[in-house]
């Protein structure tokens, strides 16, 4: 059974401003069927309501003549500057034809004349003025989405912070997405594409609708509802999932993340991350259109990350983070010879201990911390060369890695210009990783930067080459100097059943490149004999030694080079 | 007893003030018995007594609106009125408008007793 809800969920919110209250229980009487009211007695309290509730408000009814402050000052405080950043349509009050002329100036758009006419005159005119400025604002902010009609997110987002207002009943957040989307788009064409989206779109909506709730278009596939808390996300899958496309009948996917009950004193815009948060587990694993809800271990994992967002400055300060060494080795010569390191990150916190990168990186690059994160190691680092070379006369390069985000940074290549210089070391001598998927996600711009930094006389590595989507012809325009292969390559091809063909195709890449082939993740003396023989360069990996601390890197070093 | 009867009897334009109110008649009646018993006659008379036609003239402008949308005419008239004399503040006597005002006032009031 579908719940029924006595609110609408589209009412309008109308505030009403006047000293009297005999003429407010009026404007009560004829408004209540059809909008949602909240009053204020004098000016002063206008605008603070106003303020309060800038995001849902739709009109404001103002008397002009009132004690504390009048309707005019009103009026003013939001005429003169620009206090909202959306319009409210103000519709004045007042017996006094030369005060209508005067608020008209002021930005009222229209007036109710007291005494007041007759009820219907009074709602029509409300009703003209709400719909006129709606139109308006939808040229300006796009209200619908123009493909799906359904409300843009930010529109949604408003009215579902003013359902909270009326509705002291549990919500659910929803996130809706199809899956793999990108494919039916690859393989039907952008104009079935179209076709689905509507059609899923409507369908949606219908469902949703049903059980009283609100739809919005969140991004390219992906939807966002706001309804009262049901069980019946079960059915309401095999509703949605059910399009009448005729090309894709029957292969659409749907997931849905729940955020079930949401916690109405936080964000609403947070109420959907969790919703998404509960879609993403979803991602790797699905092949029937499925539901996951943001559960405790969801919750737990969101307030860990946030304490890791929390103590990344401390962290920062106290140096917890540790740049480790891990040792690469050119194996084309008779013997395997050091001839470079990666630099890599590790966090012993001081009440969770040894953090890996694997977990706190992603939740970094989220937020953007990862800037500083990454500087931090480049200058770490960058000193390291230098110490090296000032103990033992040697030029001992090491590569850092850029995260995708930096790589949107325009005073990128000046950093690393400064940092190089502060340190007193070349430019050759800080290898620049840049994971594959960096490139293949914005590639024109990354590939400028790239240029960029190898025109000041950077070496740049691609990182993970294989984990990511570069087409054959992308691979051969790529300003690279070094392609260093993904390690679950790497382990694939040498597990019981794998082949090292794709390792031996990725070398006929390099050749044609005329760049230098780094394997990481070998293991054994089988793979590394293995990997010379094809012709890879350097291997970086256990069989030669893990990630080591500054100290032991230091030992490594010595011994391996006699120094 | 106040009724739409009664009301009608005294001048009242009550079917004027039941559209305004959405023809709840309840509604209205409990509106007309509010506004009767407000302090806003009395505040009105003392600010004409002390000549304090600011004030004066911002009661009178809201009892007016009050007033009119009540359809409560016999004392409209009389606070529209008073409400145009008062817009120039001018500086003269008002008894013969209070007291008629108060006197209207008090017939209906005495419908509520």
């Amino acid at each position: 059974m579908v719940r029924k809800v006595d609110v609408d969920i589209e009412k309008r919110l109308i505030l009403v401003v006047d000293d009297e209250y005999i003429n407010r229980e009026i404007m009560r009487e004829i408004l209540k069927d059809t909008y949602d009211i909240i009053f204020a007695e004098n000016g002063k309290e206008a605008i603070d309501k106003i303020y309060e509730y800038k995001d849902t408000l739709s009109l404001v009814l103002l008397d002009l003549i009132m004690p504390v402050m009048k309707g005019f000052e009103v009026l003013k405080h939001f005429n003169e500057s620009k206090k909202l950043k959306r319009k409210i349509p103000f519709i004045v009050i007042t017996s006094d034809h030369k005060s209508e002329v005067e608020s008209l100036d002021l930005g009222a758009v229209d007036f109710i004349p007291k005494p007041f006419p007759e009820a219907n005159v009074i709602s029509a005119r409300i009703k003209r003025t709400i719909e006129l400025f709606e139109d308006r604002e939808t040229i300006k902010s796009t209200e619908r989405d123009a493909l799906t009609k359904l409300y843009a997110p930010e529109y949604f987002y408003r009215y579902a912070t003013n359902l909270d207002k009326n509705l002291s009943i549990d919500m659910d957040a929803l996130i809706i997405d199809i899956h793999h989307f990108h494919i039916l788009n690859i393989r039907f064409g952008t104009e079935v594409g179209d076709e689905v989206l509507s059609s899923f779109s409507k369908k949606i909506k219908e469902t949703i609708h049903k059980y009283n709730g609100i739809v919005s278009r969140r991004g390219a596939d992906v939807f966002m509802a706001y309804l009262p808390h049901t069980d019946e996300y079960k059915e309401i899958l095999s509703e949605i999932e059910n399009i009448d496309v005729e090309e894709v009948k029957g292969r659409i996917t749907v997931k849905i993340g729940v955020y079930p009950n949401v916690d109405k004193s936080i964000d609403i815009r947070r109420r959907y991350d969790r919703a998404k948060i509960a879609c993403d587990t979803l991602r790797n694993k699905v092949v029937t259109s499925s539901v996951a809800y943001f559960n405790k271990d969801l919750y737990d994992k969101e307030l860990f990350e946030e304490q890791l967002i929390d103590d990344f400055e401390k962290a920062l300060e106290e140096k917890q983070f540790k740049v480790y060494f891990q040792p690469k080795f050119n194996v084309q010569g008779d013997k395997p010879v050091i001839s470079s390191a990666e630099a890599l990150l590790r966090w012993i916190h001081p009440t969770l201990g040894f953090i890996s990168p694997g977990i706190f990186i992603p939740v970094f690059e989220k937020n953007g911390l990862i800037q500083r994160m990454d500087h931090y190691v480049w200058d770490e680092t960058a000193k390291k060369i230098k110490e090296i070379k000032d103990k033992y006369g040697l030029s001992f390069p090491i590569s850092v890695n850029v995260s995708r985000v930096n790589m949107f940074d325009n005073d990128l290549v000046n950093d690393f210009e400064s940092i190089v210089k502060e340190n007193g070391i070349k430019n050759e001598e800080l290898l620049l990783e840049i994971t594959e998927s960096s490139y293949t996600e914005n590639s024109e711009q990354i590939i400028d930067t790239v240029n960029d930094l190898r025109n000041h006389g950077f070496k740049i590595e691609m990182d993970d080459f294989g984990s990511g989507y570069s087409s054959l012809n992308m691979i051969s325009i790529l300003p690279i100097d070094v392609l260093k292969i993904d390690m679950a390559l790497v382990r694939n091809a040498f597990s019981a059943e794998g082949n090292t063909r794709i390792l031996e195709l990725i070398m006929d890449i390099k050749k044609s490149l005329n760049v230098i082939a780094v394997a990481e993740g070998v293991e054994t003396l089988e793979q590394v004999e293995a990997l010379k023989k094809i012709g890879c360069d350097v291997i970086q990996g256990y069989y030669f030694s893990r990630p080591l601390n500054e100290k032991d890197f230091e030992e490594f070093l010595k011994k391996e080079l006699n120094l | 007893m106040l009724t739409i009867q009664n009301l009608k009897a005294l001048g009242v334009d009550t079917e004027k003030g039941l559209t305004t109110c959405m023809n709840n008649e309840s509604f209205y009646l409990r509106l007309v018995d509010r506004a009767i018993k407000d302090s806003s006659f009395e505040n009105l008379k003392e600010a004409l007594d002390n000549k304090d036609y600011e004030r004066a003239f911002e009661i009178a402008h809201s009892l007016k609106g009050v007033l009119g949308n009540l359809s409560l005419t016999p004392l409209y008239n009389i606070v529209f009125e008073l409400t145009e004399i008062l817009r120039k503040r001018t500086d003269m006597d008002y008894s013969n408008y209070i007291n008629n005002l108060l006197e209207k006032r008090d017939k209906i009031k005495a419908l509520t007793l």
